[in-house]
């Protein structure tokens, strides 16, 4: 294979163009708006947002906690909590709008096509259960497979995800299994009915460095082979850059910033983009510790209950005026494929055509 | 000569494993096995590693949780084992600890005053001026508003906690603190709040630190040295520069390599990725060995990238399996050190050549093949 992602990355574009159809993604999530009902009255996580994954494109959804990243995933596959509800918009997989269907249908049409993998492997898997008793629930529910091919599958799926003696495996339980093999069977539950589309919720976060490393690099792996859609749900821009095409910064609910991996981290056009960008201590650059201050981001991420006037971010903001205030910014967008939710893109992202001061006096030297 | 303010010598903790009706002793998990390290005035230590490399047990030794197997551990160059009760006593509040997970280390039922006070109360000191201006000091020094001391933990977020925490640990004028973690838990616009609190904290009251961590980015910037850990062993240890720019350990440069840096050009995984200059990220094999049955030899010789490519024809060299390597400095040719060191004298041998160096610590890596490598091509160097 050839080693240019962006060629890579169009041609899969123009593979996914023939097989779909033009212009449709696999999944794409229009204008989500989710409240959830508190003693205080409602609270909106999720607040319009919209994007869309094609066929073997990874997209992130970035944001800190209370951002609405993981709940909007929730919303999509169906699973929100009996207090919370979507009041607007439309999850279309392949098209069809999934909250128009009844819940146990959305239910059944995501485990058809979209499969999820969570942060917590340990919690995710039923610890009363095999793992190959796991691996082979879908498939028999689902496929109607007799015991022995959905046995003889979950072997097979265990082997793809890279878990050693899979066929011993299969009849330990998940708390026999180390935290990255169990991400791994969890990567291989999610797999069984061959989804088109893989939604990862912090899937390395509980990770050591090492085994996230194998855990990324197996996801990428089967994605580019399956050509499957992948949305990575993370906090670590690390990751983000190391694995995603596209990325949508979320906060406070509402998208900020939407833009290919390479532009955003290259020239961010929202200042909160840009502050996290700063705000990430690099083992890569900087001195032993000496007098350096990392770049901060005053304040701390509101409370959806309790989101400030105008521009939700104003408070915490390095170039916010009175319009800031008052107005809330709409997602507009600013360049070629990119979108920013500031009253002042075009300043922000004007700024970057320079590169941004160097904020460690002694730079590594390589 | 300086003296430490706290020195670790060879330093073991293990844990026997218990089985059956008898509790019988069938193992023992070799959490700490051997670790030494001084930590000077104002200097901050970072302890890197995986999860079971052993770190977490190190701080709590250090600040009295868990007694050592064996080793020593001093404190102004005085055996914390052969204190008095009373000197025991002062230890505890020399040493203090500030924990990983905000949420957890403060009772919900007690208010932050009670909470940042409390010390005060279990050590039966009057700071002067009485307790309630303390604590209200306390809380300002960390940036909190001292006028919120009735407030319960709930009322305040994760980075809040945090400081309440650090608060806490501060109460008795401690000359050392241990942070577990400190950061992992928080939003990362939050983290540098934080980090930068411990950094003004540090210059302002001459604190030593030990930061134990697992983000390596954060310890580059607060640490001036770096000890990585694996397997209850540091493998290397030097100025965080030396480190984090010339690694000699294959697992510290398997470390930094895996870290995820916020540099689209530097993809973690696909096709593009092994063909980057330098090879892209070194990615190890399976998990870390357990530490109830370490590898013999060079417990990291099971994952190693680089011993197969040494031993040509995917075998790995001797001395990798069959002998423990010493936590020396490389040697300059990068070649194969034949000498071991006899098992007995190891920390001996650290010591004396601690103080040889005089300037600065040096850097120090526990492989046979130790030998730089070049930090790959980041963002902003």
């Amino acid at each position: 294979m050839s080693g240019d992602t962006s060629a890579a990355a169009a041609s899969s574009a123009a593979d996914h163009d023939g097989v779909v159809g033009p212009g449709t993604p696999l999944l794409e999530v229009r204008d989500l708006a989710v409240e959830f009902r508190t003693p205080e009255g409602n609270v909106r996580a999720v607040d319009g947002l919209s994007y869309r994954v094609a066929a073997g494109r990874t997209l992130a959804v970035v944001g800190e906690s209370g951002s609405g990243k993981s709940v909007s995933s929730l919303a999509v596959m169906g699973l929100l909590p009996d207090t919370a509800r979507v009041t607007h918009g439309e999850v279309l997989l392949a098209g069809e709008d999934l909250l128009s269907l009844s819940r146990r249908e959305h239910r059944r049409r995501c485990g058809e096509r979209i499969a999820m993998v969570f942060q917590d492997a340990l919690a995710a898997l039923n610890p009363v259960h095999t793992v190959g008793y796991q691996l082979t629930e879908a498939l028999r529910r689902r496929r109607g497979m007799s015991r022995r091919d959905a046995g003889r599958r979950a072997v097979e799926l265990l082997d793809l995800v890279g878990v050693p003696n899979a066929r011993g495996r299969v009849k330990d339980y998940p708390h026999q299994f180390s935290g990255g093999m169990r991400q791994r069977v969890m990567i291989a539950t999610a797999l069984a009915l061959d989804p088109d589309v893989l939604i990862a919720d912090e899937p390395t976060t509980a990770l050591d460095v090492t085994v996230q490393a194998q855990v990324l690099r197996l996801l990428a792996e089967i994605q580019a082979e399956r050509r499957m859609g992948l949305v990575l749900i993370t906090h670590d821009l690390g990751v983000v850059a190391g694995m995603a095409d596209d990325v949508t910064v979320m906060y406070a609910g509402r998208v900020v910033e939407r833009a290919p991996v390479r532009d955003t981290f290259g020239a961010p056009a929202h200042p909160y983009t840009r502050a996290l960008l700063h705000s990430i201590p690099s083992s890569g650059a900087g001195g032993d510790g000496e007098g350096r201050r990392l770049p901060v981001i005053p304040g701390r991420p509101p409370s959806p209950a309790a989101l400030p006037t105008g521009c939700a971010f104003h408070p915490r903001c390095d170039t916010a005026r009175d319009v800031c205030r008052t107005d809330p910014p709409p997602l507009e967008a600013v360049a070629v494929d990119r979108a920013s939710a500031c009253h002042f893109a075009a300043e922000v992202l004007a700024s970057h055509d320079v590169p941004p001061p160097v904020e460690h006096e002694e730079a590594a030297h390589d | 000569m300086t003296e430490h303010v706290l020195e670790v010598r060879d330093l073991v903790k293990h844990f026997p494993v218990r089985r059956g009706l008898l509790r019988r002793t069938v193992g023992t998990v070799k959490a700490v096995d051997g670790v030494s390290f001084g930590l000077d005035r104002g200097r901050t230590l970072g302890l890197v590693g995986e999860s079971g490399s052993g770190k977490s047990t190190l701080a709590r030794v250090l600040v009295g949780i868990e007694t050592p197997t064996s080793g020593q551990v001093l404190l102004d160059g005085q055996d914390v084992a052969r204190l008095s009760r009373a000197g025991r006593k002062q230890l505890r509040r020399d040493v203090q600890m500030v924990f990983q997970d905000p949420y957890t280390a403060l009772n919900p039922r007690m208010s932050v005053g009670e909470i940042v006070g409390e010390p005060f109360a279990i050590h039966r000191v009057r700071p002067p001026g009485g307790r309630a201006a303390a604590v209200g000091e306390l809380l300002e020094l960390v940036g909190l508003d001292p006028g919120h001391v009735s407030r319960y933990p709930h009322q305040f977020s994760g980075g809040q906690r945090q400081r309440i925490g650090i608060a806490r640990a501060l109460a008795l004028r401690p000359r050392i603190l241990v942070c577990d973690e400190p950061v992992s838990a928080l939003d990362v616009s939050v983290q540098g709040q934080v980090v930068n609190l411990l950094q003004d904290l540090q210059d302002e009251l001459g604190l030593s630190y030990l930061f134990v961590a697992h983000d390596l980015g954060v310890v580059r910037h607060i640490a001036h040295e770096v000890a990585v850990m694996y397997l209850g062993r540091v493998v290397e240890r030097g100025p965080s520069g030396a480190v984090y720019d010339g690694a000699l350990h294959p697992y510290t440069q398997a470390l930094l390599s895996a870290a995820p840096v916020p540099d689209p050009s530097v993809r973690l995984a696909g096709p593009s990725a092994a063909d980057a200059p330098g090879g892209g990220a070194i990615v190890l094999e399976g998990d870390p060995p357990s530490p109830t049955d370490p590898p013999a030899g060079c417990p990291f010789h099971t994952r190693c990238w680089l011993a197969p490519l040494l031993g040509g024809g995917r075998r790995i060299p001797e001395p990798c399996a069959a002998t423990r390597p010493a936590l020396e400095p490389p040697r300059a040719d990068g070649g194969h050190r034949t000498a071991t060191h006899d098992d007995g004298e190891q920390h001996g041998h650290e010591h004396a050549r601690d103080e040889h160096t005089g300037g600065g610590p040096a850097h120090l890596a526990a492989c046979h093949f130790a030998r730089p490598l070049p930090a790959p091509e980041r963002v902003g160097s």
